[in-house]
């Protein structure tokens, strides 16, 4: 189950989110002084969702032609903006500072294995 | 040294690539075929577009919150990440590399990157 | 010319842009400045499903998907559509999509 608020304690993170299978965003922490607001939130949860549906695709072709396994299912997607980047996996997101931004505990923590 | 031959000699990289945003030429270092980095570039390629249009409409929700120009973005699969910056995609091993080092670097390197190119 | 579909029932809202984007002209029951924002989301959006149609056919390896010949996007009130360079908002319980691809498939013809 994964820990919104373990989630804010990532280094530079400044919202965590929770969203359906739709995209539409249920519940939500944002870091006090931070510029985004749950409208940004809601439209974040919608890309989060519709890009890991894209990856998805992408990984089911890929393995059907290649015949290299190892990407489907997907488990996360990261968009890095000019500032921060929201990393998602499963229905949970968290957006974080780039600068010294974790992204492998970031996906530890969301729910997917590797190392850190 | 090239971003490429840079990236490519990293721990757990199993390739690297550049693709033009025109969409016409494509060039790889590592281990897939011409047929398998072909159809990398194109799926790369094609998320960043989709990237940079979402990035846009969520400037509009928040305008100037620090989203524009989008860098890049993550794929995570079970045993393998694609990272991607700019227009260089790396292909990652889970259990061998570093992505934090990888996405670093490639920020040092691409970050950037005018996104008028795009 | 490219206000013709505009004639038909349903229609709010017609632009066309240019392949780098750049808008052309827009018309319509909209603001300036929500036509121009209907030309970028068009332009982008060809762009996309042109993306992903390619992915399409490279993973199946079925003719037929590339290039696009156009896109719909339904919403419950309205509809996004779009032929070539043109674009289209039409309201879902007045317009015949069919009716307006036709028209806008003749207009990216002529």
């Amino acid at each position: 189950m994964t820990d919104m608020n373990k989630l804010m304690s990532l280094n530079g993170a400044i919202a965590a989110f929770r969203f359906t299978d739709q995209g539409e965003l249920e519940e939500h922490l944002i870091a006090s002084g931070s510029d985004i607001n749950e409208d940004a939130l809601d439209l974040l949860a919608h890309v989060c969702q519709a890009n890991l549906s894209i990856a998805t695709m992408q990984a089911r072709g890929w393995e059907k032609v290649s015949g290299q396994g190892g990407f489907y299912p997907i488990e996360g997607f990261t968009v890095i903006g000019l500032e921060w980047s929201a990393v998602a996996q499963g229905n949970y997101g968290v957006v974080l500072k780039n600068e010294g931004a974790d992204y492998q505990t970031a996906f530890n923590l969301l729910g997917g294995g590797g190392a850190s | 040294m090239s971003v490429l031959l840079e990236l490519s000699g990293k721990p757990g990289v199993i390739a690297v690539g550049e693709y033009s945003y025109r969409g016409d030429r494509f060039s790889v270092k590592g281990e897939l075929s011409d047929e398998m980095a072909r159809m990398a570039s194109i799926m790369c390629r094609t998320t960043t577009m989709s990237e940079h249009m979402q990035a846009r409409i969520l400037d509009s929700f928040c305008p100037d919150c620090g989203i524009l120009p989008p860098q890049g973005w993550i794929v995570r699969g079970p045993m393998f990440t694609v990272c991607n910056i700019a227009n260089v995609f790396c292909f990652l091993d889970n259990n061998t590399g570093s992505l934090n080092e990888i996405v670093a670097q490639m920020r040092e390197l691409l970050g950037d990157t005018d996104p008028k190119l795009i | 010319m490219i206000k013709r579909p505009l004639a038909s029932d349903g229609v709010l809202a017609v632009c066309s842009f240019r392949d780098d984007g750049a808008h052309l002209e827009g018309y319509g029951f909209m603001p300036d400045e929500m036509l121009r924002a209907l030309t970028g989301f068009a332009h982008e959006y060809k762009r996309i499903v042109q993306g992903n149609q390619d992915q399409l056919s490279m993973f199946t390896q079925m003719r037929g998907w590339t290039p696009p010949g156009g896109w719909i996007v339904r919403g419950k009130l309205l509809t996004v559509c779009s032929v070539a360079n043109l674009v289209c908002v039409v309201e879902n319980a007045e317009g015949h999509l069919n009716t307006i691809m036709r028209e806008l498939q003749e207009l990216a013809r002529s």
